[in-house]
């Protein structure tokens, strides 16, 4: 027989038996459309919660020291860190400015998401991994020189503005003009309480606002995690000369500790990937289903094939024909089934990139996993359609008219 | 000779205390043109003699020779083609395949053949005028009475022009008239140079064969010519 005929054999029987066909497509469907759906929505998921840790910044240590005499230790830490420059990339205040800003009719204390204002100096951007859009960054001179400027982030920038270019306006802080110089480029796209909705000032200007700053809290960034432990343990070793050591209850000079959110973002790691683990496993299980859903529509018609293979073999089917013909129809039947299984998949990770995560983008599937899942289930189908002919057309012909 | 077997044995689990023969040593012999009645008793043996004759099975011991070729040496390749080309089987469950269409059943041994389509339209549909069911050729099996279905049978069983008919009770799930229809019509082949084997456990069926071989217990007892009934 020809490989056309047993094209057209295949679809023909295909056709014929619409209800099997049907059923071992959905189990395909099914299985491809839950594993695609669960696994992607899963990693993307995984992957947004590393990028929030990654935008706030890694390699970051949290520095916060101070003296009882009050004066402040960041004069001397800064010189420090350009010391510690093999390790560190920058360092800023992390100052917090209390105060109303208004552009207009806008009002920042009777939006709907108040921005954060901060305090910083010109490597406030370089610690908290913002990267400058529009206009320019503050710089040295800003912070020495006491200027009135601030740069804003995305989302603040698109709350006073809309449509304007923010750069050169001026907006009025408690009363007091400063000039915007610059936005920064988004990094948190998919949540309203975003990093992006933040204004920058130089922490010198708080004195224009008649507000002292609290310069205890300092950040530092460094090059990697190993030269984060190096510079840990060196700055620790800094500010004990200054403040004195901050386990000795009896210490007078002053107080300090240091954080990085990098142990966090290990242990956070760790768990995100149990949690791959778990939520694999469901998906594994529910591919099994699905192949088991295919086996068993597939077997239940071996006795009848088999009477069918028996009358082809009887009236001079060869062995090789019958084969060829049930593979070409467990193929096709998987193949369409796995064509709507990707299908049905993509609909519903997008939707469950809407509905559950939030994105404002279109959250697409991943390649490897509709592939795996796909490969998987074809190959189930294909291997309980061809069961029968495998088995039947190796029979006599007289065996295998018998099956009723 | 066109059909000879020698010696022939089919035994189910040889050996063992269960042991069955359903051939006990054949020996048989049909020329082209005959019509053979291979008649016995359930149980005889009779319809393991037509499959070994047909390559539906295989002998257990014996020599089988088809045309001049022995079926022992054969592949299933070959065997296929036995089946395809020199046979057309008629059986008492006609054998239908349920999903297909009176037409596609007949057509299906000339898809097998790589028979081009417009030839194929021809030979079915002249073998379906033939048994007078062509009106039919888009109905199911299961549209069908019997006495049809056996005709749609026949149709698939001579669309290949074989010189080798087989019929393994025929008759045996029809009324007495479609019945006398069916074995007229196998007479009617074999008037037109088709060797016909019979098989039937019905004395008054075997009546309208000229040879008739007795079968029983897996042996042939008798083996004689006859006058024949003509239908």
């Amino acid at each position: 027989m020809k490989l056309g005929q047993a094209f057209k054999m295949a679809l023909k029987s295909i056709g014929n038996n619409m209800g099997r066909s049907f059923l071992t497509m959905l189990g395909i469907i099914i299985g491809v459309a839950s594993v695609m759906t669960i696994v992607s929505v899963m990693m993307a998921q995984n992957r947004e919660i590393m990028k929030q840790f990654e935008a706030m910044g890694t390699n970051r240590l949290e520095v916060y020291a101070y003296l009882y005499n009050g004066s402040s230790v960041f004069d001397d830490l800064y010189d420090y860190c350009l010391y510690l420059n093999e390790y560190v990339q920058g360092v800023t205040p992390q100052g917090y400015l209390n105060a109303t800003v208004t552009y207009g009719d806008k009002n920042s204390s009777s939006m709907e998401y108040t921005p954060q204002l901060y305090l910083g100096s010109d490597q406030y951007s370089a610690v908290n991994n913002f990267q400058i859009a529009q206009g320019r960054d503050l710089s040295k001179i800003d912070i020495d020189n006491y200027n009135n400027v601030c740069v804003m982030g995305a989302r603040a920038a698109r709350n006073f503005f809309d449509f304007i270019d923010p750069v050169g306006q001026e907006v009025r802080v408690n009363g007091i003009p400063f000039t915007v110089i610059g936005v920064y480029q988004e990094k948190d796209p998919n949540n309203d309480y975003s990093m992006d909705n933040m204004i920058l000032f130089p922490y010198t200007a708080a004195r224009a606002l008649g507000q002292s700053v609290d310069m205890s809290q300092v950040y530092v960034k460094c090059r990697d995690s190993q030269s984060l432990k190096q510079a840990k343990a060196m700055i620790e070793g800094f500010l004990t000369d200054i403040c004195g050591d901050p386990n000795d209850y009896t210490n007078q000079k002053g107080y300090f500790y240091t954080y990085s959110n990098d142990e966090y973002t290990d242990s956070l790691n760790e768990q995100s990937k149990a949690m791959s683990m778990v939520l694999g496993g469901i998906a594994a299980i529910s591919l099994l289903v699905g192949g088991i859903g295919i086996m068993n529509i597939m077997l239940v018609t071996v006795t009848e094939r088999t009477k069918e293979i028996g009358i082809r073999r009887a009236i001079g089917a060869q062995r090789k024909s019958i084969v060829a013909q049930f593979l070409i129809e467990s193929g096709t039947i998987c193949g369409i089934g796995g064509i709507f299984g990707i299908l049905l998949g993509t609909v519903f990770t997008m939707l469950g990139g809407k509905l559950i995560l939030h994105f404002d983008e279109i959250l697409w599937p991943s390649v490897g996993i509709t592939l795996g899942a796909v490969l998987f289930s074809v190959f189930l189908g294909i291997l309980f359609g061809m069961y029968p002919a495998i088995k039947a057309s190796g029979l006599q012909p007289v065996v295998a008219l018998r099956a009723e | 000779m066109l059909i000879e077997i020698q010696d022939v044995y089919k035994i189910y689990g040889e050996g063992t205390e269960a042991e069955v023969r359903a051939l006990d040593g054949v020996t048989l012999s049909i020329d082209r043109g005959e019509f053979v009645a291979v008649v016995g008793q359930s149980g005889s043996g009779k319809s393991t003699l037509m499959n070994i004759l047909g390559c539906l099975d295989i002998p257990t011991r014996g020599a089988y020779r088809i045309d001049g070729q022995d079926v022992n040496d054969l592949t299933d390749a070959q065997l296929s083609h036995i089946r395809n080309k020199q046979v057309g089987f008629i059986f008492q469950s006609y054998n239908l395949i349920q999903s297909l269409t009176a037409y596609e059943n007949v057509e299906l041994p000339l898809i097998y053949q790589n028979v081009p389509l417009f030839r194929r339209r021809e030979l079915v549909m002249d073998a379906m005028e033939r048994v007078g069911v062509a009106d039919r050729w888009k109905h199911h099996p299961s549209e069908m009475s019997g006495g049809q279905q056996q005709r749609v049978a026949i149709a698939r069983a001579i669309s290949t022009r074989p010189p080798i008919i087989m019929a393994d009770e025929p008759t045996g799930a029809l009324d007495s008239h479609t019945g006398k229809e069916v074995l007229h019509f196998l007479q009617e082949l074999n008037r037109e140079g088709s060797t016909v084997i019979l098989i039937t456990h019905d004395n008054a069926i075997a009546a309208t064969a000229r040879r008739v071989v007795r079968i029983s217990d897996g042996k042939i007892f008798e083996d004689y010519e006859q006058e024949v009934d003509w239908l």
